[in-house]
């Protein structure tokens, strides 16, 4: 970055900053208006008993807070959600790889697994939680009978504690999978070929070309998916809500956005969904700046 | 230009707008300038006091546009919609907007942003109406309801008004309303060699009944066949309580204090306990119920009452209905929807409760219900001759109509979401062995006291 | 050498095509489920097979809700939110990786942040904001709130961080402007960046049910997400035309998707090298 133009002048500064700040403004502007002013009402509300049917609201200091620390259901979602992102994020992240690569290959019908690995993406959340729910029915549900076909023993899904929560994960990864592999193929197409090239030519096979070329030079999309993949699996809700209402099974389904949810619309408590909000935001913002000092020493952007 | 001066300038300014606009909402409890319909300015007379001591002006030429939320799909959907729409073709001093707005979850959602903005619809269908109207203060329905003798108060059930209140006074119009029924399968009570001419009258002898149709009723010989189910447990726990002799809650003035965790408690759950410790109802697995009855592995269910509608003739099962069992008297809670209004005294919220009215109508509310799998409101209602046919095409809804002679429900108060989600909580951990009946019962009463001094 | 690489091919076919099972199968039940009749449906167990191939379900959809005026406002709201996000996140992205100015990594925490802040909770003040400006039922109040996406922002940034910064030199000695390299280097040299992102972002407004449902009260400017969850189990007859709903309002985005994934092939097909 430092060796630029040799003709580093003030007015050359002043002419980026001014292009920058007219390309920056109608996001600045949009961000103002769709994030900075809710917000910052989000946590005035976090200090206030703001209840959504009655319309009471007082304010009442850090009691919100000082309840969230107290209820046991606020650190079961926190666990939870903690527990949901690890098992997501490194499933998604391994196995979309996986099936990128593959798809980059050039195989017979590899248009129509594009399109394959891709549907479940593009099928309504309404009609696939419906589904799976069938799917994940314990009596008469595929993925029971396909068990006790093989032998096994039916399992309990989204009725049961243990199972509960593998089994929304299951269907998060199905759902996300397409998303994050056209990701990698999008990545895996901006490696230049001359790279490759290179790699054969010294000798190396299929393998080691992947480690030892690509992976690296994929690293700011995996990078970048990792990141979002930690930011979105603290953010889920809808399908969890569908799948199992209440925060399911002894609450083992119950994640962060969902005891929000639960907070602000089921009980009307406004108030305390917006103090949780806070505590998901500096959750969040603290895992993002680990993730991010993490990276520095693992993303490569240079080209050779 | 992005220099900290101006950032910190711009954060400042962003604090004031969003308190500004904050504030500008609502204050205070029991203030129904809440409900006032603002232009987005604020106007001196927001501190006047409201006109309720006076008869509001009615200008019966004016034509009066109204606003009209519904929180229910299909077929019901598509009947109040026609109702409405209806009463608008022949009504000459009203245009009515009328808008589905979306289950009740999501218009919960809604209704609660529109109060917040001041831009409330006229009349909402939807669930939980006294919280927003009466928990708002705003017991216009309940004066109308006592002045109009249009309405025939007296002629809707004593218990379905019950489900109208907040705080002890009227404040919506129940509409869409069911209670639970308890089915039963056909062909398995054969098998099972029970006599569906004498029903069960206590909850013992339906624990009798139902072991027995565990043990010897198994027509699919299903590995995961039970003699009974239940697909909403809060509210037929709740029910269970009041028939046990216990309020669940107590009021005294505007204070709520939870009363479910004496011995009458303990014995509803030491009931609900000895049925799945004895493996005739399933652990926890509720969510799930209404689909193991449909499929022939569940000898009784209780469900809702709007299920005799929705399955009759769509499934294979053989149904039947028993009255409901009880503890020590009959008493069943209430479910559904509600009718309510909003707004300030004044032209609009008389033109809307004329059209309250019509659709509360004997004619038209039996009709709405009959048709759509809801229970009449009415005593007239009953004795109407579409209810009659119904009875006659479908016995089932006999006993729905005779059991809203007990029908019953507590007042609605803030918390009742919270009541119900802990009574879930509860009765799963009694279930699953995780605390005795009388320790979860206690934890429960504390929460919920917690929750309620909040 | 080609002999490994065809074996390895060939295992490569085989798991893709394990995996397609997988991941097709409940899209399957969707197509099965949109032909079949009420009694399909509530037989125990549910039949895969309908009994027969009728197209009733897609008439009926037709019926239960003003589908073509909510595949068009669906269209119109996601084809003008994607532009205007796009053009958003472009010029974003391309600041925050091309060029330097005081308080770049403020803004980009800043923006990093936005994404933290789940939906639910900043709807209710974002819903009081465009009531107060009046916005409610329009097809702006749909729109607006929805032009600013983190998530595209930052996808598009690290696309364009890969691009070489020797092209962006070459082209400032030539004497290019900041815009000019906008248009003539950083985006020429993104496209599939670019497609990906606009694929992602069209996709997200398409599905969109919270916001849309929360805006508007006129029938006339809902969207699809709506008008499925309407016909979401209220009785048994409503599955099937749910789920033959469901079907044609994926038609769009597959179509998106198809055009997009062009952009995935381009670099093999230009040095036209195989593996």
């Amino acid at each position: 970055m430092s060796s630029r133009c040799s003709l580093t002048s003030k007015r050359f500064k002043r002419a980026e900053t001014k292009a920058a700040l007219v390309l920056l403004t109608p996001t600045i502007i949009a961000m103002l208006f769709l994030f900075i002013i809710p917000v910052t009402q989000v946590v005035i509300m976090s200090f206030t008993n703001w209840n959504l049917a009655t319309g009471v609201k007082e304010y009442v200091g850090l009691k919100n807070f000082q309840y969230l620390f107290k209820d046991k259901n606020f650190s079961k979602a926190i666990i939870n959600t903690f527990t949901y992102s690890a098992v997501k994020l490194a499933a998604d992240v391994v196995l979309s790889l996986f099936i990128a690569v593959l798809l980059d290959k050039p195989l017979p019908f590899r248009r129509g697994f594009r399109i394959i690995y891709f549907a479940p993406v593009v099928v309504p959340v309404v009609a696939s939680s419906l589904i799976w729910i069938w799917f994940y029915d314990p009596g008469i549900g595929p993925f029971n009978q396909v068990l006790t076909a093989i032998g096994l023993k039916p399992l309990k899904w989204l009725y049961h504690e243990s199972t509960a929560l593998i089994s929304i994960i299951i269907f998060s990864i199905w759902k996300g999978l397409g998303y994050n592999t056209v990701l990698f193929l999008s990545g895996l197409q901006g490696i230049p070929e001359s790279c490759i090239e290179a790699a054969h030519i010294d000798g190396a096979n299929d393998m080691q070309t992947f480690f030892r070329i690509k992976l690296p030079l994929l690293s700011p999309v995996i990078n970048f998916v990792v990141m979002m993949g930690i930011i979105n699996s603290f953010k889920v809700f809808t399908e969890i809500n569908v799948m199992t209402p209440d925060g399911g099974p002894l609450k083992s389904t119950l994640l962060l956005v969902v005891y929000i949810y639960e907070q602000a619309f089921t009980n009307g408590r406004m108030g305390r969904g917006a103090a949780a909000a806070l505590v998901l935001f500096v959750i969040v913002f603290v895992l993002t700046i680990i993730q991010r000092k993490v990276s520095k020493k693992t993303v490569n952007y240079d080209y050779d | 230009m992005l220099s900290k001066k101006m950032r910190a300038l711009g954060v400042l300014l962003s604090i004031a707008i969003s308190a500004g606009t904050f504030a500008g909402c609502s204050a205070g409890k029991g203030n129904s300038s809440d409900a006032k319909s603002n232009t987005g300015e604020t106007t001196a007379t927001s501190e006047t006091t409201e006109s309720s001591d006076q008869t509001p002006a009615t200008n019966t030429d004016e034509k009066v546009k109204l606003t009209v939320w519904y929180a229910v799909s299909g077929d019901s959907g598509e009947k109040f919609k026609a109702m409405v729409e209806e009463y608008d073709a022949n009504t000459e001093n009203v245009e009515i907007e009328l808008s589905y707005s979306g289950k009740y979850a999501d218009t919960a959602t809604k209704v609660s942003a529109a109060l917040a903005s001041g831009t409330a619809p006229d009349v909402a269908l939807m669930a939980a109406g006294p919280l927003y109207t009466g928990g708002r203060g705003d017991f216009f329905i309940e004066e109308k309801v006592n002045s109009d003798s249009d309405f025939n108060k007296d002629d809707v059930f004593p218990g379905v008004w019950e489900y109208a209140k907040y705080n002890g006074k009227i404040c919506a119009v129940p509409y869409g309303i069911s209670t639970q029924v308890l089915y039963y399968n056909k062909k398995i009570l054969e098998k099972a060699g029970i006599d569906v001419n004498n029903p069960p009258k206590t909850w013992d002898e339906l624990y009798e009944m139902a072991k027995l149709a565990q043990e010897k009723g198994n027509i699919n010989n299903s590995s995961d066949f039970w003699g009974f189910e239940v697909s909403d447990v809060p509210w037929l726990f709740k029910s269970m309580l009041n028939q046990n002799e216990n309020p669940i809650i107590e009021v005294d003035g505007e204070t709520v204090t939870p009363v479910f965790n004496d011995e009458k408690s303990v014995e509803v759950a030491n009931w609900w306990k000895k049925m799945v410790d004895e493996k005739i109802m399933p652990i926890g697995q509720h969510d799930n119920a209404e689909n193991k009855f449909l499929a022939g592995n569940v000898a009784f269910i209780v469900a809702s009452s709007n299920r005799i509608q929705r399955w009759a003739g769509e499934t294979t099962v053989e149904l039947g209905a028993f009255p409901m069992p009880y503890f020590k008297k009959q008493s069943l809670a209430l479910g559904g929807n509600v009718l309510v209004v909003f707004g300030d005294e004044g032209t609009k919220k008389e033109r809307a409760w004329e059209l309250v009215k019509y659709l509360s109508s004997a004619e038209k509310q039996t009709g709405f219900a009959l048709e759509t799998g809801y229970l009449p409101i009415r005593k007239s209602g009953v004795e109407m001759d579409i209810a009659k046919k119904m009875i006659e095409e479908n016995p089932m809804f006999k006993i729905a109509f005779e059991q809203l002679d007990y029908s019953w429900s507590y007042w609605h108060f803030d918390q009742m979401g919270t009541m119900d989600s802990i009574i879930s909580d509860t009765v799963e951990a009694i279930e699953k062995n995780i605390s005795t009946p009388a320790d979860a019962l206690n934890d429960a009463v504390e929460y919920l006291k917690n929750e309620i001094e909040g | 050498m080609k002999k490994l690489a065809k074996k390895y091919d060939f295992l490569a076919f085989i798991i893709l095509a394990l995996g397609s099972v997988i991941m097709i199968f409940p899209f399957v039940w969707m197509v099965l489920s949109a032909f079949k009749t009420s009694a399909d449906v509530y037989a125990y167990p549910p039949k895969w097979i309908p009994s027969s191939f009728e197209f009733t379900n897609f008439a009926e959809v037709f019926k239960k809700i003003p589908f073509v005026r909510f595949y068009v406002n669906t269209i119109f709201t996601s084809v003008v939110q994607t532009v205007l996000q796009m053009l958003l996140s472009i010029t974003a992205a391309y600041v925050l990786t091309k060029l330097n100015f005081p308080g770049k990594n403020k803004i980009f925490m800043l923006i990093q942040s936005s994404m933290f802040v789940p939906f639910v909770v900043t709807m209710i003040p974002l819903f009081i904001m465009v009531s107060k400006v009046k916005l409610v039922d329009t097809y702006a109040g749909i729109i607006l709130p929805q032009i600013f996406s983190a998530f595209t922002t930052m996808l598009l940034m690290s696309f364009f961080a890969s691009i070489p910064n020797d092209l962006i030199y070459s082209a400032q000695i030539d004497g290019c402007g900041y815009y000019r390299i906008l248009t003539s280097v950083v985006i020429p040299n993104a496209k599939t960046g670019i497609s990906t992102a606009t694929l992602f972002t069209f996709l997200t407004h398409w599905r969109s049910y919270t916001w849309p449902l929360l805006v508007t009260n006129n029938i006339n400017l809902r969207t699809l997400p709506i008008g499925l969850k309407y016909l979401v189990q209220e009785t048994s007859s409503e599955y099937q035309v749910m789920m033959a709903a469901s079907l044609m309002a994926i038609i769009p985005v597959l179509i998106i998707y198809t055009l997009c994934e062009k952009q995935f092939v381009k670099s093999i097909t230009l040095t036209g090298l195989k593996g």
